[in-house]
């Protein structure tokens, strides 16, 4: 748990704090593999079904899939704005 | 058939008489400045005289016309407006329309290239139009319009020239004054309308019926169907007399005429001398049946002090106008006081003479005035021209104007051979013979008319022989110089044919006896007039031998520079500033009038334009704190509720700064703080 609860302030503070797209997405994969663990560790109060650690299988693949769409975006980004900076990437504002 | 055509051809006469001025006041007043020559006017007023001359032919000592319209009603009333043409009436409308007309023909010479002569024109037909219309009113109402028009046009004519002070305020004391009288007429006009129910002269003073009803039984008044004291009868009378009065100049209203001498020369001549101030003594003869014997002898003492009053102070002015228009005021003080004396036809008899040989010295005066101008525009610059001291010597520049002057001033004097010789004598006559037949005071009032006439005599002689005889004043080394001309010949001419008609043979075939003269024949006569035949040689005999007398004396003293007395002396001072009557009048009647008028400027400037100040100002105050409440509470509210808004946009719009992990950071800063808001909560 006090892993998990480490790797998820690590991935926050990848998220914030980076400056490179690609870094923030394994920032992002930081924090899913500590809710992960999270699941993981929760699935000791289930040793019948173990639902914790099926979960925890279904989320490897989601967050897998998740990384791959992702990285899709970053290279498309890449592609249109010529840097992956998301300091740089200002659309949203009003 | 042709009675009536002669009716209605008269009617249209009359209407033109008094119409064509009227007509050609309109034209002036509409054309404005244009209207220079005056032509019009002297055309409009030629026609008045051919149709006067025409209505006097055919109305003298014959039947009256009098023909009415209704003017309007009220309620069941009805007032009616229409021309009365009797011997009194086409007498006067003659003697104004022919002395109108020889006064506008001089004009033209006196008035050229004045800068206001349009508005000369202009006023002068409307005064002779009222004129007109007055004389031949058979309405007291009508009368009473016309009498205010002419009032209104000797005012405006008085301050011709506005823009001198004098002239503004001799005009304004006219008609104040004037007014006074006014008040009386028109009480008078109440008090008969009450009485009698109508104000139409004709049924009211000719002896039928309304006013042989009006008898006085037992201290009361009868009128038609009901009955007031007889008091009233005396005070409408005296109303009536406060209107002459004004009009005629009567003591103690008479101050205005002298000070109206600041109009044109030929103005004073028409309206000051010959018509409007007769207009007076015209309205005692109109309504002379009203009048009892108190206000007959009211009308006889004041005709007389007044003629005693103004005589005497004419003999120290030194102005040749105020000379003249003392004489007027003298002058007529004789015929109201024949009017008092019960005699009105000798007072029209008069009124007649006078209005022609007054006339005739006004107009000469007015040359004098006129030449003196010019003399004195190149010698003395600012003398005035109207100072008899500065004259003297004039014949021999102006021989036919001396001439004429001299035939007035006989007239005026009462010297055989002239006009005045026949009325003043039958005025003085009369009065003797008034007096005879009563108890012993009366005779002071013939007494004091026979001085009157003795005065008069004195003083013009001390006029003609200062201004046209003796030692030249004004440049007297060197007479060359000295640029004084006879007058034009369109001033001349009317002044001969007004010193014509100054002599005897226009009134009378007999130079000496007035009783033959035939204007006279057309009043009533008083009956005394054939009976005491000492006072028929007497009056005139006294008369002529006095005022002869002084004549010598004036010529004596003034012609020949033997002048005896000091003018320092205290009866020379009380004549000189007009018995202070003028002085006492402004002193106690205008001044505490104009002390009061200014205590009720400052009352009204003081307290109540204080007061209103006050509430002004309170007002103000009140606008102002609204105005500051509005401004910074209400809509300060509006105003801070707008700028909180738009200062929280603000603040929110730095949030959205498109930064994808600055909406992470703070989204898991809320998500945070709910935690922590659900965590503090439960706990």
């Amino acid at each position: 748990m006090v892993l998990s609860a480490a790797l998820f302030s690590i991935g926050l503070y990848g998220v914030l704090s980076r400056r490179n797209a690609v870094l923030i997405l394994a920032g992002i994969e930081l924090m899913i593999n500590a809710a992960i663990l999270n699941l993981v560790a929760f699935g000791k109060f289930d040793k019948v079904h173990d639902a914790g650690q099926v979960f925890a299988l279904f989320a490897i693949v989601l967050a897998a899939a998740a990384v791959a769409v992702a990285l899709a975006i970053i290279l498309q980004v890449y592609k249109y704005y010529k840097t992956i900076n998301p300091e740089d990437i200002r659309q949203l504002k009003d | 058939m042709e009675q009536l055509q002669h009716h209605n051809f008269s009617i249209l006469a009359a209407l033109l008489a008094a119409g064509m001025p009227l007509l050609s006041f309109c034209w002036s007043a509409l054309r404005g400045k244009q209207q220079k020559s005056g032509y019009t006017a002297i055309m409009a007023i030629a026609i008045s005289m051919i149709c006067s001359i025409y209505l006097f032919s055919r109305y003298w000592n014959k039947e009256e016309l009098n023909e009415q319209v209704t003017w309007f009603r009220i309620g069941d009333h009805s007032f009616m407006a229409g021309i009365l043409l009797n011997n009194l009436s086409v007498l006067m409308l003659v003697l104004i329309s022919s002395i109108a007309l020889l006064v506008h023909i001089y004009s033209t010479a006196y008035m050229k290239g004045d800068p206001g002569i349009h508005r000369y024109w202009m006023y002068l037909s409307l005064f002779c139009a009222a004129m007109l219309g007055l004389v031949m009113a058979d309405n007291l109402l009508l009368m009473y319009m016309c009498w205010e028009l002419v009032g209104f046009a000797s005012y405006l004519l008085i301050g011709f020239w506005f823009t001198k002070e004098s002239a503004v305020q001799a005009n304004k004391k006219a008609f104040i004054i004037n007014r006074i009288g006014d008040l009386g007429f028109l009480t008078g006009i109440a008090l008969i309308y009450a009485q009698f129910g109508t104000l139409d002269i004709k049924p009211l003073f000719s002896n039928e019926p309304l006013w042989s009803v009006s008898e006085v039984v037992s201290g009361n008044w009868l009128g038609a169907g009901h009955q007031i004291p007889a008091v009233w009868l005396t005070v409408a009378g005296l109303a009536f007399f406060v209107g002459a009065i004004a009009k005629s100049a009567q003591f103690p209203l008479h101050t205005w005429l002298p000070d109206a001498m600041e109009g044109p020369t030929s103005v004073s001549s028409l309206i000051h001398a010959a018509t409007m101030v007769a207009a007076g003594v015209f309205l005692l003869a109109r309504v002379f049946p009203l009048f009892n014997e108190t206000v007959l002898t009211i009308m006889a003492i004041i005709g007389s002090f007044t003629a005693l009053m103004a005589a005497t102070i004419a003999l120290t002015q030194h102005d040749l106008k105020k000379i003249l228009a003392f004489s007027t005021i003298s002058q007529l003080g004789f015929m109201i006081s024949a009017v008092g004396i019960g005699i009105p036809g000798i007072a029209m008899f008069h009124l007649v003479t006078h209005a022609i040989f007054k006339c005739l010295l006004f107009l000469a005066a007015g040359v004098v005035i006129h030449e003196m101008q010019h003399a004195n525009q190149k010698s003395q610059p600012g003398s005035d021209p109207q100072d008899i001291r500065q004259m003297g010597g004039l014949k021999r520049y102006m021989p036919i104007t001396t001439t004429v002057a001299i035939v007035g001033a006989m007239a005026l004097s009462g010297l055989p051979l002239t006009s005045g010789y026949l009325s003043k004598d039958a005025l003085l006559i009369s009065a003797f013979e008034w007096a005879d037949l009563r108890f012993g005071p009366t005779i002071i009032i013939p007494i004091s008319l026979l001085i009157s006439s003795v005065l008069t005599s004195f003083y013009i002689a001390r006029l003609i022989i200062k201004v046209f005889f003796g030692k030249q004043r004004i440049y007297p080394g060197n007479p060359e110089k000295l640029d004084i001309r006879e007058a034009f010949p369109a001033m001349l001419i009317p002044m001969i044919i007004l010193g014509l008609a100054a002599l005897f043979p226009f009134f009378s075939a007999n130079p000496l006896v007035f009783e033959h003269s035939w204007l006279l024949e057309g009043f009533d006569r008083p009956e005394t007039l054939e009976r005491m035949n000492l006072y028929h040689t007497m009056v005139p005999a006294a008369v002529n031998l006095l005022g002869i007398s002084v004549i010598y004396i004036a010529w004596r003293w003034y012609a020949e520079n033997t002048y005896p007395l000091k003018t320092s002396g205290f009866l020379y001072r009380f004549s000189y500033f007009q018995w202070y009557i003028d002085r006492l009048q402004t002193d106690y009647l205008v001044r505490p009038v104009m002390l009061f008028s200014a205590a009720c400027a400052s009352f009204d400037r003081k307290v109540l334009d204080g007061f209103i100040n006050v509430v002004k100002n309170a007002g103000l105050w009140l606008a102002r704190l609204a105005a500051w409440v509005d401004q910074y509470i209400v809509d300060g509210l509006v105003n801070g509720i707008a700028g909180l808004a738009f200062w929280l946009g603000n603040v929110l719009r730095r949030s959205q700064n498109g930064r994808v992990q600055y909406y992470m950071l703070s989204m898991f800063i809320i998500v945070l703080m709910v935690w922590l808001f659900n965590f503090i909560v439960h706990a």
